[in-house]
Formats: C-alpha cells, structure tokens, sequence
C-alpha cells in the first residue's frame, strides 16, 4: 500500500485522539470548578426563611422600632416567563401599581436569583389582597403572601438615633460580605439598626433541597432554620425623648440627655429629623431629594455629627484644668475692666459685660462667665497645658457610642494648626502657622477653633458630674430572646480620668466595640484631678443656677443643679455691631447650655444645642430644666413648673457674651 | 484451519476451539475485554442500577463476542465469496425498512426478523466490505471511471439511510466507503478537489438537511441560544463532564445523570456518565484503551498479505477512529448532535454487534498475516 495513505492515517488517529484528549483536559481540568458549580446549581435550590428583626425598646420596655404584617405581591424570576409590561397591564385591573413600585421592581430582576421572592407591590391594601387572591390564576407564577417589616411607631423622634433599615442593595451586600441576605430582605441603613444590624437581623434559614432535572425534591441537602434577632432594650427614657423633642419646638438644634452613673443615653435629640418610615421600602428620589436638599438638613444627627464652638459651656472645664496645673488657685483674683489685651498689644478683647466687674476671682468668673477673667486664662495657661487636661475629657475624639457615624469635633493644638494651615491660602504666612496669643485667648473661652459636638458636651459634662470617673456613653442596655431571657448585659467600663504629661496623642477613632462599651484611652500612669477641684468647679457650676447667668430658671427649684450657658458665635462681629448683611436669623448665635442634676449624687447630665438660639441663658436652660423636673419629679411636677417658668421668662438679663474676637468660622454641620 | 471431520470427538472440539481462540491477537482480545468490563460498569449506572437492562446489554455483548470469534476464524476467501450477497440483502433490508419499517423517535430504523434489526449499521460493515472486494478483484490500479461506480454503491445506502432519517450512521457507512477509496489510491488532488466542491455546495446540501439537523448544527455554535430546548443536551453534556474533575464523583455518584439531567445516557451520551463518575482518569482509560486497539489494527493493516484485506482493515480502523471522534466530540460539544453510539460503551444492540464483527474481520486478516 501507497505509504502516503499510512502516514494519513496515523495523522487522522493523532489528529482525533490529540482533540480529544485536549478537550475533556481543558472541561475536566481547566474548567472543572465553574461546570461542577453548574452541576451543583442544577440539582440543589435554596429555599430561604427571613427571620423575624428583634425589635427595639426603651429602658421601660417601650417599643420603639417594631415588627409589622404587610402583604406582598411576589414572583419567582424564574416564573416570570413573560413581558414585564403586559404583566403590569394586567395586574393594574386588581392592583395599583406606581411607576416607582415598577423601577423597583425591574432593579429587583436584574439582580435577583431564581429562588429570591422579587416584590411587586408591598402593603396590599384588604381590597387588593381579596381581588388578587381572586384572580391569581390569570398570572401563574405570582404570589400573594405575608411578610414582617420594619415599623418605627415613633416616626421622626428616634430618626437620629434608631436610624432605619431598607431594602438591602448590591452595595450592601458587597459590604457585608456575606450572602445571609436575600432579595426582598432588609438591613440596617442607619443608627443603632446599622450599628447592632447582626444582633438584631439574627440569622437567615436556609433550606436547600435536590431537585431532579424536572424540579422534583429527591432529598435534603441540609436545613437550617432561621434564628430570630435578639430584641435590644436601650437606655432610652421614652417619655422624656418625647419630652425633649417638644421642647425644641420648630427650632433646630440637638439634646442629648445622659445617665452620668452608667453612661446610658437618656434622650438623644435632633432636630429637624424625619420619619424612617419612609426608608423602609425604598424612599423616591423625589422625597430623597427634598430631604438632603433642605437647608434645614434633616439628615444631619446634630447631636453626633453636627459640631459647634462650645462657647462659654467651655469655661468650666478650662478653669479646672486651670485648679489642676495651678495656673489658679481659687483665692486669687484679677481686675476685670470689661476689657482684655495682650500685653504689647492694643487689641482690646471685649467683655460681653462692657462695664467690668472689677475684682473677680474664680468661682465668679464662672458664675456671672465672665470672658476678660478667661481671656487672661487662656494666654497664661498656653494651649499645650490646656490641651493636656481637655483631653481627658474626651474633647476632640470620638465618644465611642454606639452608632456608625460620629464626629471627633476638634481639639485645637498647636500642631493641628500647623498642619492645617500648611496648604491653601494662608500657607505662604508663617503667621498663620504658628499658635498665636491670640488663639489662646479666644480658645479659653470656646471660641476659635473649638468645634465638639452635643454628644461630646454632655459625655464631658458627665464627668465633671461624676468628679473624674469617665462612664462612656451608649445606647445599648441588654439583648434578649423573644421570652425576655438576657443574652447579653452592659458591662459598665469605667475609670478614673488621668492627665498625664505625655505628648497629646492624635485624635482616636474608635471602631464599633460590639458589646462592650468602648474605653477612652486614658494614661495609666498619669495624675487624677482632686476631687476637692471638681468639687469646687461644680459649686461654681450651681451658683450658675442659684445667681449666675441661668439663674431664671431656678425658680421653684426642688433639687440642686448645676450647669453653664453658653453662646457660640455663628459670625464674627465688629465693635459689637452686626454687619448689615448677617442679619438674618440663620447669623443668630447657637445657644448652648450644659447642666446635670443632683449636684451631690448626679442622675442626668445634658447638653443642649439650639442653633440661631441666641443667649444660652434664654433659649436651651429653660428647656434643661423642664427636662430635669421631668425626669427627677415626675410628670405630675412638670405642669407647675412650665407655669412657673413662663412667668420669669421675660425677665430682662441676657448677659451671656458677645465676643469680639477674630473667630474665623464656625463650622456647623459638615 | 477449518476441518469438516465430522468425527472429531468432543475433547478435540474443543481443543479445536481453544486453539480458534489462541490464534487470535491476543492484544486486541485483552483491550476489548477491559471495554467490555468498562461496559458493564458505565451501563449499571447509567440505567440506574436497573438489573434488567444490564442483563440484556450483558447478552448483547457475549453474543457480539461470539460473533467476534466466528468472523475472526471465518476465512477472508469467504469474506469474499459473500460480499455481493451481503451487501445487496442490506440494500433490500433498507429499500424495506425505506417502505414498511417501525418508527422510532420519528425516524423508521428498525425491522423485526425474530429480533430487532438495524440494518443501517449492518451497511457498516456490508459496504466496506463491498467496495474492498470489488477494487481487489480488478487486479490492476482502478481508473476514474471505476471510483465513480465505487462512489455509486457508498451513495445508494448513504441516501437511503440519511432519508431514515439517520444521519449520524449515514455519515458513518459513507465515511466507510470513502475511507475504502482512499486506502485503494484514490489521488489526493481528487480527495482535495472533492473536499472543495463539498465545501462550495455545503449551503445546498444545508438546504437538504431537516429543521432539526439545522438547528442541532446552529445550537452547536451557540449552545447558549435555546438552553431549555435544543441547546440543553449540549450544555448538560459539557457541565457532566466539566463536573467530573480529575478523579470523577465517584461510582454511582454522578448527579447530572442520576438526576435525569442527561438525556440518552446509556446510549450516545455514555461518555457523560464516564467522565461524570469516573472523573479525567477515566476518559484517559477508554482513550488509551481505544487507541491500543487502533495502532493495533493499523499494524495489522501494514502487514496485509493482499490489497483486500489491507484496504479493509484501513476503512475499518479510520471508521472506528471517525466513530469515536464524532460521539466524544459531540458530548462535549464540539460537533453537532449526531446519534452515534461510543464504540463498546454505549448500551449493546445492533451497533454493538457490527463493532465486534468488524473487530472479527480485523482479527481473522491478523490471524491470516501470521501465514
């Protein structure tokens, strides 16, 4: 034989057997995990069970975010064999559906699974529901069927601080990095749902089933049922969050209310706010965006992330830090001629009380916040020795609550200003580098670049209460099982405020401790303030009340108090006189003031911010002490003392300062 | 070797037996044994442990084994003596088949004579066979006008088996005429011309093909197009096999074929159950088993006494390749859908039965080489 035909031969042989060695390599080898994968998909489907979110309550057991039935129109993807459109058509003769429900609806498929329930409508209306079951045989494949979802009975109140859930999206769910969410499911967006999202969701049930090629179950795979979410019982006081939130009235600002003992939130206050409600299936843009378009930005938590100068609320912790670095010493005095100026210098820092008030020693200062006494304070103290106690009381860092988003405010120091004015326009001035005397005279009384939030006052506020011992704020109280059992308590973490004299160390991020509360760093070999100084400061602080410049408001007082007015300037002011074009209400001061009640053994300590409020002494004391009443006598005593209030109201004496001092900016908010 | 002595006596029966048997290629009786064992391993699971079918595949098998023994002793004289006869009673089987034969899914294959018949793949055999003697029988290089009347008697049964319709043995027997052509000497720029002019009237024979042989080609491009419908063998072929890995699942573990997502699975798409249980490794076997069996023959066809027998072991060897090339191909999607069983796996039946036979007429020209 023609030897040509041979070779072919052996060619066509090789030629097959290379193919096909090649081949079932490459689907075997190569590819062997996507295919296995598809073989895997093939036979077993996941059924899920969403379980039911443990629900949110006061320290009464109040409900403050609960579980709902709604009933929804669903469809397997799966199932949905034919054009959305006509579906729709259909479906309108039984059942509104908005051009919103369809957007949904459609974003839904693109990402769903074959075995993810994809809503149609939620809240089906009795009549809806009834019609559809009715007529569900025209759409094979649809579904009506109950659901729990998210309700916040309270609406706006608890915006800031339960935060909400919504749907869960595909950003979310790369974030979490897990695939214990399904479709229709939801997630904490916000708060304490976002913060406590794991304790709260509990765990999905996840049947998978094998199916053969026809869809019939030929065996479990596994089975795991769902677990419900723990129920998370807050430090929250319902009624004076209510209270507090009344209050406010139509004027923005912030209240955070704390329990000086354990560090519980008792009331926490923003406002505006807005009803989570409307998140939880997905807000319309057109909503979203009158929401985040509003100048009164009702998104903004106030109380965390919105900072503001302290003003005069910043006296009391200055002249301690003075008391503990000997700076001063309660007996000695200075002469206040309603004036301050640097010494070989001519600018005069104006008192708010232009006429001076001669010799005064500390305990008036802080009485009467006199600024000339706190002005010659700041220069001798320097910044860096006040930055090393001011610390310590969590100024310029992060409380550690329990919420996802807090600002750490700002702590001036002579090295932030330098690295804050190394770039940008002032970067060619060393001037403007450098730590001026200037900027510890304006700093001493709560001006310049000091920026805290309400948080922050209240928590520093509470140690002051609480003479040294540093109790971080939290909303978390226990988590329970649906029977009420406690799984998991507060531990209360606790200690001694230290001041040591180490270098000030960068503002500290704490990241979300889950359970326990987060400890503020504090130096293990450092110097306690004398209890004597506290002592002496909250004294100081309740003449405040008794003849100081909240003195209005200790009418009929039934307890001992102590607090301190402050008013953070919104722009800088000439010569007394407002220019022309900050007339407005929004250039008005932010009125502040911090107190906490019993003097001796401290049950409630706060801070209030009313923005444009004016004078602390008008605006946010008078609400502190409606608060303090409430919570400490009951509401019975409320009425008599609101009576009481209204009659002193109109007493003249708004002798908090107007500061002439060259404040730069005020940032509020972002 | 065979004797009419009617008055042998048991005992040198069966010494006479033994020694039909010994003379065999022994390498090729192994490496068809270990397919057979492969066989009845593959044909448990894939008709889910159903005893009964086993039963009968085991019984189609010794048969064919039977048959394997008695073709390889059969003298290639005989061989033929008989290939006229032969082939005209596969082309009267088919014009029957053509005109009262049993459907089966849509296509008439089938005649009953006591037993169910598939004469299709008899012409496996008859036509190489057919084209073998003739060419030999000429005893001087065939001319051009000899290959067309060769090309006359591979397209009478091609037509006729492709009008069934069966195109996967169709292709089969014409393939087998062909390779008989090309072994004889059939020029090669007549073999590229051809291939050419095929390629050139592809859109009109495209034409001829049915609405499902047209979409078998088009899905086989694009499996993804119908993947409940046309494209679903495809890709459940590809993903049993891909899901096998390295080792396989394991025996009886396979879930693309226990779950039903195979269709055919002991028959064409044997392959899938294999490499789903028995993983690369497995393929591996069968492939180097096959590939024995096929250097084997080629050696056999080198050392051919006449032009008969080498041409005949050539087409039979080249069809065996083609056979497995367009079953394992297909299943893991590389070639259309085509109903072409894998060679001593799938389940047993007529073509089970031709397989062997022609392994008999490749062992009975080995056993005549050693002379």
């Amino acid at each position: 034989m023609n030897k040509s035909r041979l070779i072919a031969a052996y060619v066509f042989v090789c030629f097959t057997f290379g193919v096909l060695f090649l081949r079932y390599g490459y689907l075997q080898l190569i590819n062997h995990n996507i295919l296995l994968q598809q073989s895997i998909n093939n036979y077993s489907s996941i059924v899920s069970t969403i379980p039911v979110r443990g629900q949110i309550l006061d320290k009464n057991g109040t409900i403050l975010a609960d579980n709902r039935a709604s009933y929804v129109l669903a469809v397997l993807p799966k199932d949905v064999g034919y054009n959305s459109e006509d579906l729709f058509a259909s479906l309108a003769k039984y059942v509104n559906i908005t051009g919103l429900d369809k957007k949904k609806f459609l974003t839904q498929m693109h990402n769903s699974k074959n075995y993810d329930w994809v809503i149609i409508r939620d809240d089906l209306s009795d009549t809806e529901i009834a019609n559809l079951t009715a007529h569900l045989y025209e759409f094979p494949g649809l579904s009506v069927f109950a659901h729990t979802k998210r309700y916040y009975p309270f609406n706006e109140i608890y915006s800031h601080s339960l935060g909400y859930v919504g749907r869960v999206s595909q950003k979310d769910k790369a974030k979490i990095k897990n695939q214990d969410y399904v479709l229709s499911d939801y997630i904490g967006k916000n708060g304490l749902e976002q913060y406590y999202e794991s304790q709260l969701r509990g765990s999905l049930g996840k049947k998978s089933i094998k199916t053969d090629a026809t869809g019939n179950e030929v065996g479990l795979i596994y089975n795991v049922s769902a677990v419900d979410g723990y129920t998370l019982r807050t430090t929250i006081d319902n009624e004076l969050q209510k209270l507090a939130w009344r209050l406010l009235g139509e004027q923005k600002g912030a209240i955070v209310a704390l329990d000086p003992q354990t560090g519980g939130v008792l009331a926490f206050v923003s406002k505006p706010g807005y009803d989570p409600n409307w998140f939880i299936d997905g807000i319309s843009l057109d909503d979203w965006s009158e929401l985040s378009n509003d100048e009164q930005k009702p998104l903004l938590n106030r109380a965390v992330q919105g900072t503001y100068p302290p003003g005069s609320t910043f006296k009391p912790f200055l002249a301690l830090a003075a008391l503990f670095l000997g700076v001063r010493t309660p007996d000695s005095t200075i002469y206040d001629p309603g004036y301050f100026v640097i010494p070989g210098s001519s600018h005069q820092f104006r008192d708010s009380y232009k006429y001076g008030r001669g010799k005064i020693d500390l305990m008036q200062a802080i009485t009467f916040s006199s600024d000339t006494y706190f002005y010659k304070l700041g220069l001798d103290m320097g910044i860096d020795r006040a930055d090393s106690v001011l610390q310590g009381f969590g100024f310029g860092r992060k409380t550690g609550i329990d919420l996802p988003i807090e600002n750490s405010g700002l702590l001036p120091t002579r090295a932030w200003k330098a690295k804050r004015f190394a770039t940008g326009a002032f970067a060619r001035d060393p001037h403007q580098k450098a730590w001026l005397a200037a900027d510890s005279v304006t700093f001493a009384i709560g001006q310049g670049f000091n920026n805290y939030t309400p948080l922050q006052m209240a928590f520093a506020t509470s140690i002051i209460a609480n003479e040294g011992l540093v109790i971080p704020p939290h909303f978390f109280q226990n988590f329970t099982y649906k029977n009420g059992v406690v799984v998991e308590s507060y531990v209360l973490n606790s200690h001694q405020m230290n001041i040591s004299q180490a270098p000030i160390l960068e503002a500290q991020i704490l990241e979300s401790p889950i359970i326990q509360s987060p400890s503020l760093e504090s130096p293990t070999s450092g110097v306690s303030i004398p209890k004597s100084q506290f002592k002496f400061i909250k004294q100081a602080m309740q003449n405040v009340i008794l003849r100081g410049t909240a003195r209005d408001i200790s009418y009929g007082l039934k307890y001992t108090m102590a607090g301190k007015t402050g008013t953070a300037q919104v722009v800088a002011m000439n010569k007394n006189n407002r220019q022309a074009k900050f007339a407005g209400h929004q250039y008005r001061d932010h009125s502040w003031f911090i107190a906490f009640a019993p003097v001796d053994k401290p049950k409630i300590a706060i801070a209030i911010v009313v923005e444009n409020g004016g004078f602390g002494a008008a605006e946010a004391a008078p609400i502190a002490r409606k608060l303090f009443d409430f919570y400490l006598l009951g509401a019975q005593q409320l009425s008599n003392v609101a009576a009481g209030l209204s009659e002193s109201e109109d007493t003249e004496n708004k002798d908090d300062n107007i500061v002439e001092a060259e404040v730069r900016s005020v940032q509020i908010g972002y | 070797m065979a004797t009419n002595n009617p008055l042998n006596s048991l005992s040198s029966r069966l010494k006479q037996a033994a020694q039909a048997f010994y003379n065999l290629d022994k390498i090729i009786i192994a490496a068809l044994l270990a397919l057979a064992v492969i066989n009845i391993l593959v044909q448990y699971s894939a008709n889910d442990k159903v005893v009964g079918r086993l039963i009968s595949d085991s019984i189609y098998l010794a048969i064919s084994f039977g048959l394997l023994i008695i073709m390889a002793n059969i003298n290639l004289n005989q061989l033929k003596h008989w290939a006229t006869t032969f082939y005209i009673t596969t082309i009267v089987f088919l014009v029957v088949i053509f005109l009262f034969g049993v459907s089966a899914h849509g296509a008439k294959r089938w005649l009953f004579i006591g037993v169910r018949v598939q004469p299709s793949e008899l012409c496996k055999l008859s036509v190489p066979i057919m084209l073998a003697y003739y060419y030999s029988a000429k005893n001087s290089v065939p001319k051009w006008k000899d290959y067309i009347s060769g090309l006359g008697l591979i397209l009478i049964p091609f037509l006729l088996i492709a009008k069934q319709p069966d195109l996967g043995t169709g292709i089969l027997v014409l393939a087998s005429g062909l390779f008989v052509l090309f072994f004889v000497g059939l020029q090669w720029r007549v073999i590229i011309i051809g291939s050419v002019v095929l390629a050139l009237f592809m859109p009109i024979i495209w034409h001829f093909l049915h609405d499902y042989q047209q979409h078998r080609i088009l899905t086989l491009i694009n499996p993804q197009s119908d993947p409940l419908g046309a494209g679903y063998h495809i890709i459940q072929g590809v993903i049993a096999i891909g899901s096998g890995g390295f080792y396989g699942k394991g025996y009886l573990q396979g879930t693309q074929i226990h779950l039903d997502f195979i269709p055919e699975k002991h028959t064409d798409f044997v392959i899938s159950v294999l490499a789903e249980e028995f993983g690369y490794l497995g393929v591996c076997v069968v492939l180097l088993l096959y590939l024995i069996l096929i250097i084997r023959s080629l050696m056999i066809m080198k050392q051919a006494h006449d032009l008969f027998a080498q041409v005949l072991a050539g087409s039979i060897t080249m069809s065996f390749t083609l056979y497995i090339l367009i079953n394992m191909g297909m299943v893991s999607g590389l070639l259309p859908v085509v109903g072409v069983p894998l060679p001593f796996i799938s389940y047993g039946g007529t073509a089970t039965v031709v397989l062997m036979l022609q392994f008999g007429v490749l062992l009975s020209i080995a056993r005549e080489n050693k002379y």
